[in-house]
């Protein structure tokens, strides 16, 4: 099932002054998980110059008439790595870049898809999202990275879906769907139905500690509906793993079930924003890599949701 | 309401100026006393005044490492008692690296019983916050925090809008189930807001920003808590900060945004009335 594919450094020459950027961050690894769905695993690192943002899990899907880009990495420079991979592997257009959300690790290499004007995709709620972000996204970009941000901005989609949409790659019909506010309120999913491969991007964390974003309620009900998705094949937003789709969705809903219930009874007793922040849902932190860099700011976000509870 | 919120917009001005579009990224925390972000702001906010050392009038608490840079929790606290002949009747609450600075101006009474607030904090950048207090008397004390806001996956602005009908909603939350007569009882003010500025857009001038601009307090009919606040508060925002009731009483919200809305919540405080909570 593994396809490797390292990029030679000549690749790179095309994009002008990234020839030091493979060097820092490796070959550019693809997995086709299933036939046609081609996987680029990001780190579970946090971003850097050394890994370019490359922290997502991206890919592209292959049709018999075009090709649909499922996120585009964390910089500029990662979007062109798997454009260049693409490359490799098929000479058919690119007609959409789907993107799956707002958070730079899955956007900001959109651009290198320009020169194959596609048509780039997203919720209805993106566009509204990357207006109120996207400024603050490129100036913390350009702090984490330096110049190796360059060029890495906010494309906004064109193409918006309201509830759920079909895209004809040719022989490959995609089945997107916009969900209600849970990691954000962007959220979108790509559903292969002719391999049964879905993408559902940040709606499920593997390894890497979920990040709530939206509303940690909405968040563990789309994670409900989730499991009726017959999914033979899936790909988180971060992190991987070997067991079946309904054990994977496993280990996410027992963290935000956790944060719910902790958090509530905090609220319960009367207790300060800061104390919950303190106190809850430490008994996970075990389960999950980056734990201290999200897992506080979850527990905010669900105090600050929970508390207009009754 | 009759205050001038003029200092607060002064202060944008002079932020917007500083903070340019680099990021600082500083590792240790900077010296507040040489942070070339202040001078300005204070020039503006205090004029020549003489700001003294605040540990004896006023802290400020904050966690170094802010989680989410959205949502920080900060607390102002006195460290002296309101005494009708000497009382801290401002408080100036200032992030001092963001677009606009001056997150609030608080004002207080002896009525007030205890000066302390609590709020969250939007943070752009890694910055100084300072708490000014003013004595009833005209000095000011100064206390200052220096925070790192962890930025990355969040932003300086709403997770999801906030649907209109519930735009206004306010609720009052209390610390203890029963009142006691003549002791500072603690409450917190929620407001359903997105409290969003202009600035975050980007790509859309035509967006108006919409935000909390001040709140006014009152227990049958005096001041206890009044602000003038921006859009370095939190979406959502939410206020704790004490007050004294005598008797039976209405505790009265007046929360006025920057499109001119006027949101109204009361509550009847009494000894024999159980308080809401969480």
């Amino acid at each position: 099932m593994t396809h490797g594919i390292a990029l030679l450094l000549a690749a790179l020459c095309a994009a002008a002054g990234h020839i030091a950027l493979a060097q820092q961050s490796g070959p550019f690894e693809l997995d086709e998980i299933a036939p046609g769905n081609f996987v680029h695993y990001g780190t579970l690192e946090e971003r850097s110059p050394a890994n370019l943002g490359d922290q997502a899990n991206i890919g592209f899907i292959v049709g018999s008439r075009c090709v649909a880009v499922v996120d585009t990495g964390g910089s500029l420079p990662v979007g062109e790595m798997l454009r260049q991979a693409i490359r490799v592997r098929t000479g058919l257009p690119v007609c959409y870049v789907i993107i799956t959300h707002v958070h730079p690790d899955h956007m900001f290499g959109a651009g290198a898809f320009r020169v194959e004007n596609p048509t780039y995709v997203g919720h209805h709620n993106l566009p509204r999202a990357m207006q109120l972000r996207g400024k603050f996204y490129v100036n913390t970009l350009k702090r984490d990275l330096g110049e190796l941000a360059e060029g890495s901005d906010v494309i906004l989609p064109t193409l918006l879906v309201q509830d759920e949409m079909k895209l004809d790659l040719g022989g490959r019909t995609l089945v997107l769907h916009a969900w209600p506010v849970a990691h954000t309120d962007n959220d979108l999913t790509v559903f292969d139905a002719q391999t049964g491969t879905f993408w559902a991007s940040d709606l499920l964390f593997l390894q890497h500690t979920p990040v709530v974003d939206g509303s940690i309620i909405g968040f563990a009900s789309v994670l409900d509906r989730l499991r009726a998705v017959p999914a033979q094949h899936f790909v988180a937003g971060h992190g991987r793993t070997d067991q079946p789709w309904l054990q994977a969705l496993e280990p996410e809903r027992r963290y935000l079930e956790l944060i719910v219930d902790e958090t509530r009874h905090a609220l319960k007793l009367r207790q300060t924003i800061q104390h919950a922040v303190d106190t809850v849902g430490l008994s996970e932190e075990k389960n999950w890599v980056n734990f201290e860099s999200f897992h506080r700011r979850n527990v905010t976000a669900a105090y600050t949701e929970l508390e207009w509870e009754e | 309401m009759g205050f001038s919120w003029k200092p607060i917009i002064l202060s944008v001005v002079a932020g917007a100026l500083l903070a340019g579009p680099a990021l600082g990224n500083e590792k240790a925390e900077p010296d507040p006393a040489t942070s070339p972000y202040w001078d300005p702001i204070r020039k503006i906010t205090f004029g020549d005044r003489e700001i003294q050392d605040g540990k004896d009038v006023v802290r400020v608490y904050l966690s170094l490492r802010a989680d989410d840079a959205s949502t920080v929790p900060v607390t102002v606290k006195a460290q002296i008692d309101q005494k009708p002949d000497l009382y801290i009747k401002t408080v100036y609450l200032i992030v001092e690296r963001n677009p606009s600075p001056t997150a609030g101006v608080f004002h207080f009474t002896p009525d007030s019983g205890r000066v302390q607030v609590e709020t969250r904090l939007r943070f752009e950048d890694f910055s100084h916050v300072r708490a000014v207090a003013e004595t009833s008397d005209g000095k000011l004390y100064m206390a200052s925090r220096w925070v790192k806001a962890a930025g990355g996956c969040s932003a300086p602005n709403a997770k999801n809008a906030v649907p209109a009908h519930l735009l206004g909603k306010m609720k009052f939350k209390f610390e203890e189930e029963m009142v006691k007569y003549n002791e500072p009882a603690l409450v917190q003010l929620m407001i359903r807001h997105p409290n969003e500025s202009a600035l975050a857009g980007d790509f859309d001038p035509s967006k108006v920003a919409q935000f909390v601009r001040s709140v006014v307090v009152t227990y049958a009919g005096k001041p206890v808590m009044t602000a003038e606040v921006d859009f370095s508060i939190s979406d959502n925002p939410s206020f704790r900060f004490y007050f004294v009731p005598h008797e039976k009483g209405e505790l009265r919200a007046e929360v006025e945004d920057t499109h001119d809305q006027l949101y109204t919540q009361t509550f009847t405080v009494s000894d024999d009335i159980k308080l809401p909570g969480g």
